[in-house]
């Protein structure tokens, strides 16, 4: 076990002081330091050089004496996929940064995306490969809808799929259409029409993506792979994180998807820590009892990058897909033919059962609730399973908990539960939340990081990427300034400082995952896992907490450079 | 029934409606080849009885077929079932119980399947509070309104026959166009699910299968609640009238299929009426409110099929000739 070792390997062997710019904590009885000493993959301590330098025998290395040190970030919702998907070509609408650091511009019009997937069709030499394409949002080009016929013109004959940012829908061009059979005569109702009453090439939900077939399975498929996995860590590395959780997207009872994470986490060289959550999400072999008995095993043979102990469960869909379970007034401006609520996707009259097995084994369970029915649902089967067996620190996660209301809120704190608020939402969907999904005054409360400061509720803040790109300064950013892609500030009321934002960035997500005792602050005896940033951010203008350069991390004493290009 | 595409039944329902006690009861009493696809193995329990070896990843079945989850996605559990060895002549789809069947009903449009029917099934001690849930109101009427026989099952926990009859009235105004029909533990006549056997088949006039003593109840509501009649079709059909046959099928229907010969109404004026050479071959079949119509590929190297239709009807609510008058008789 990790807690009985010490970082000191041998006493003759030098520590390393690393003074810097200024360490900053997170520990309030010490917020700030000159300077951090590392012993082996442990913190030796913080303070001044002159302070550190009396534990002994050591060497000074002024590599970081420009920067910034605060703990790594920890990403405590993010998945795996995330590495995955950039063996497609990015088509989203916002820049973003590839794992080997190289930034994509956003795509802001269809002719982007058109002009995107014709220099990467022409990139291609294989004649037999399909261009696969992902993070096409077309909630951002309203009015106009990017269909087959527009991708014809840049791919020609080569089959193109382009998976959609909400993952629920697919584009694809006739090439395409025309291998897997795609015609007039489909009687799918995932096979979407255009004006003419023919396919148009976009395929909704996992019925209609099917019939592309291969390709999308291919999709699927890239994201159990090694160099997936690698690519995630890379990425998360790039941003400052140490430590990123897998909520939901492997499938823990399969030894392939199992033993490849044992077999990249046990590469000394690979740059992050891994908390992978066990998961039902897309179905089990078990029931919930042999999962949490499986869960607790893995625990017992967890090794410092990899790291289990938590459960994601799930119980609705998303705001900005209209199936989140959002409580009356419900929607504000759904689409037509909308059916006035959202989805469950567990039901709520389970819940308490399914949390059960769960909550016995000493396991912290954390279900994503998008709307406030959601948390509502989760909060009260957390309550009934708290009154079959009580148990203190659970630490029962809320994720997401984007519509969660003050009174849930009090509940959570007087229940020991913990909030992950997804303060990205306000920058990239804000403006659509606020004049469509649910209104102004429901979106000026959502994400509502004041709030649950002020209930006293533990919560941290996250990404979910691949939906939103995995980078906490950025989640801090929103959560510090709530301020959309338009430019507006939506709910000023719900804005937290910054020091509260460097707290759900790094101890408090640390907290509810149950790591708080070895990351997540910067202190004597924890991991040596920092974040080394270009500037304070406790000096810059909050508007400019994002863009903050980023050299990289240490983890576990080990330097890791970032690796940016901006070729 | 063409050979070459699989019928897809969806079943669903909300949690304890009884979905699994059905996929139970189609497996022991269809003698067709029947695949599973269930939402994961935490909720399906398959009687053992049924089952021949379980592996991490599927049950193979008695009938030689095999039951796997969504796991992995419906294509690869389509995969899985097309490689196991005995290609089905039915899948059966048992949704979650909180999914919209008609989502999962897209599936049945996959390229080799057909969609047969979309069976709901609903707990008549529950459905009424649960169509009323504060949270679930709305997923569990989205349901009902989904399904083309709906299956009101533990009738026989209700008080009365006027109790039940009012459950039913009720479920029918929910669910305009679902043939609604009474189970005590999910015991509906195989025919009323799968349709009859097949067309030849129903030439047969067989009696649908009534559920034996093992399903007795308080008070006799679920036995003998059907009654099926055939009408053997000498001369081929105006197509008119088997449109106008499907577009307004009496309520009392659950299920009615044949095989016909259709011929445009031009050539039916003809008092010979026996062009054979403008008929085409349609197999017909209707549940609930879900109709259709499709060419039937007939086999040359075969006997000609048996032209008929057959229709399975709740007992006393048409007169046995009824069908054969229809198709006969046009007005």
């Amino acid at each position: 076990m990790t807690a009985a070792r010490s970082g000191r390997n041998d006493e003759n062997e030098p520590f390393v002081i690393y003074p810097a710019r200024r360490v900053i904590t997170v520990n309030p009885a010490f917020p700030f330091g000159e300077a951090v000493a590392v012993s082996g993959d442990r913190i030796l301590g913080v303070g001044s050089t002159d302070e550190l330098a009396s534990w002994g025998k050591h060497r000074i290395d002024d590599c970081f004496a420009n920067h910034v040190i605060m703990p790594g970030f920890i990403e405590a919702h993010c998945h795996v996929m995330s590495g995955g998907l950039w063996n497609s070509t990015y088509v989203g609408y916002f820049d973003r940064r590839d794992p080997q650091g190289l930034l994509w511009p956003g795509c802001t019009s269809i002719d982007d995306v058109l002009e995107r997937l014709g220099k990467a069709a022409a990139d291609m030499t294989d004649d037999s490969q399909t261009l696969l394409a992902w993070g096409l949002d077309p909630i951002y080009f309203p009015g106009e809808r990017l269909v087959a016929r527009h991708l014809d013109t840049v791919t020609g004959d080569r089959p193109t799929l382009i998976l959609h940012a909400s993952g629920h829908l697919a584009t694809i061009n006739s090439a395409l259409m025309d291998r897997c059979g795609i015609d007039e005569t489909a009687t799918s109702p995932g096979v979407a029409r255009g004006g003419d009453g023919l396919p148009n090439g976009e395929l909704h939900e996992p019925a209609g993506m099917m019939l592309a077939g291969e390709a999308f399975a291919d999709m699927m498929k890239a994201n159990r792979s090694e160099q997936a996995r690698w690519r995630y860590a890379n990425e998360a590395r790039n941003a400052g994180h140490t430590l990123l959780t897998d909520l939901g997207t492997t499938q823990l009872w399969d030894p392939d998807q199992l033993n490849n994470w044992k077999k990249v986490t046990s590469d000394p060289t690979y740059p992050a820590r891994v908390m992978v959550a066990m998961s039902n999400l897309f179905g089990a072999t078990a029931d919930p009892a042999e999962l949490a008995e499986l869960c607790v095993k893995l625990k017992s043979e967890q090794t410092d990058k990899l790291r289990f102990g938590i459960v994601k469960l799930i119980l609705d869909g998303s705001i900005q897909g209209f199936t989140a379970r959002i409580s009356w007034p419900h929607y504000y401006k759904p689409p037509p033919g909308h059916i006035g609520n959202g989805m469950w996707l567990t039901a709520p009259d389970q819940m308490a059962d399914l949390v059960e097995p769960y909550h016995r084994a000493g396991l912290t369970v954390h279900c994503h609730c998008n709307g406030d029915e959601a948390t509502e649902a989760f909060v009260e089967a957390v309550e009934q399973v708290l009154e079959r067996y009580p148990r203190w620190d659970h630490r029962h996660t809320v994720q997401h908990c984007q519509l969660t209301t003050p009174d849930q809120y009090r509940r959570m704190a007087a229940l020991g539960m913990c909030a992950n608020i997804f303060s990205n939402h306000i920058y990239y969907w804000g403006d659509q939340h606020r004049d469509v999904t649910v209104g102004p005054e429901r979106a000026a409360r959502m994400d509502a990081c004041g709030t649950a400061l002020a209930s006293g509720v533990s919560f941290s803040i996250h990404s979910d990427s691949p939906i939103t790109p995995l980078g906490h300064l950025h989640t801090a950013w929103c959560a510090v300034n709530r301020v959309t892609a338009s430019g507006e500030v939506l709910g000023p009321d719900e804005r937290i400082g910054v020091p509260d934002a460097l707290r759900a960035i790094t101890i408090e997500a640390a907290r509810q995952i149950k790591m708080d005792a070895e990351i997540g602050s910067i202190e004597a005896g924890k991991l040596a896992d920092f974040a080394v940033l270009e500037d304070d951010p406790l000096s810059v203008d909050p508007m400019a907490l994002r863009d903050i350069g980023v050299w990289g991390t240490v983890l576990g004493g080990v330097l890791q450079p970032a690796q940016i290009s901006d070729a | 029934m063409n050979a070459h595409t699989i019928a897809v039944t969806v079943v669903g329902g909300y949690l304890g409606a009884g979905k699994t006690t059905l996929v139970n009861h189609v497996l022991r009493s269809s003698d067709e080849r029947i695949a599973v696809i269930v939402n994961d193995f935490g909720e399906i329990s398959i009687d053992e009885d049924l089952i021949v070896a379980a592996d991490s990843d599927k049950l193979t079945l008695a009938n030689g077929c095999i039951c796997c989850t969504l796991a992995d996605g419906f294509a690869a559990a389509l995969m899985q079932i097309r490689s196991a060895g005995t290609l089905p002549e039915r899948l059966l789809i048992e949704a979650s119980g909180v999914a919209d069947p008609t989502q999962i009903a897209a599936y049945g449009h996959t390229p080799g399947l057909r969609l047969d029917a979309v069976v709901v099934m609903a707990d008549a001690e529950q459905v009424r509070r649960q169509a009323n849930d504060r949270w679930v109101a709305d997923t569990v009427r989205m349901q009902l309104t989904a399904a083309d026989l709906l299956v009101v099952n533990k009738i026989d926990l209700l008080d009365d026959s006027r109790e039940a009859d009012d459950l039913c009235d009720w479920l029918a105004g929910l669910s305009p166009g679902a043939a609604v029909v009474r189970a005590s533990r999910a015991a509906v006549p195989i025919d009323v699910l799968l349709g009859p056997r097949s067309a030849s088949d129903a030439a047969d006039t067989r009696e649908p299968p009534t559920p034996g003593g093992a399903a007795a109840s308080r008070w006799h509501v679920v036995e003998d609640l059907f009654e099926s009649q055939t009408a053997v079709l000498d001369a081929p059909v105006p197509m008119p009238v088997i449109e106008a046959l499907l577009a307004d099928l009496p309520d009392g229907v659950a299920r009615l299929k044949g095989l016909v010969q259709a011929v445009p109404a031009a050539s039916a004026d003809d008092s010979s009426g026996t062009d054979a050479a403008d008929a085409t071959a349609c197999l017909v079949e209707a549940v609930g409110r879900r109709t259709s119509m499709t060419p039937h590929a007939t086999d040359p190297t075969q006997p000609p099929p048996r032209w008929a239709v057959s229709l399975i009807s709740h007992k006393g609510s048409l007169p046995p000739t009824w069908l054969a008058r229809r198709l006969h008789e046009p007005k």
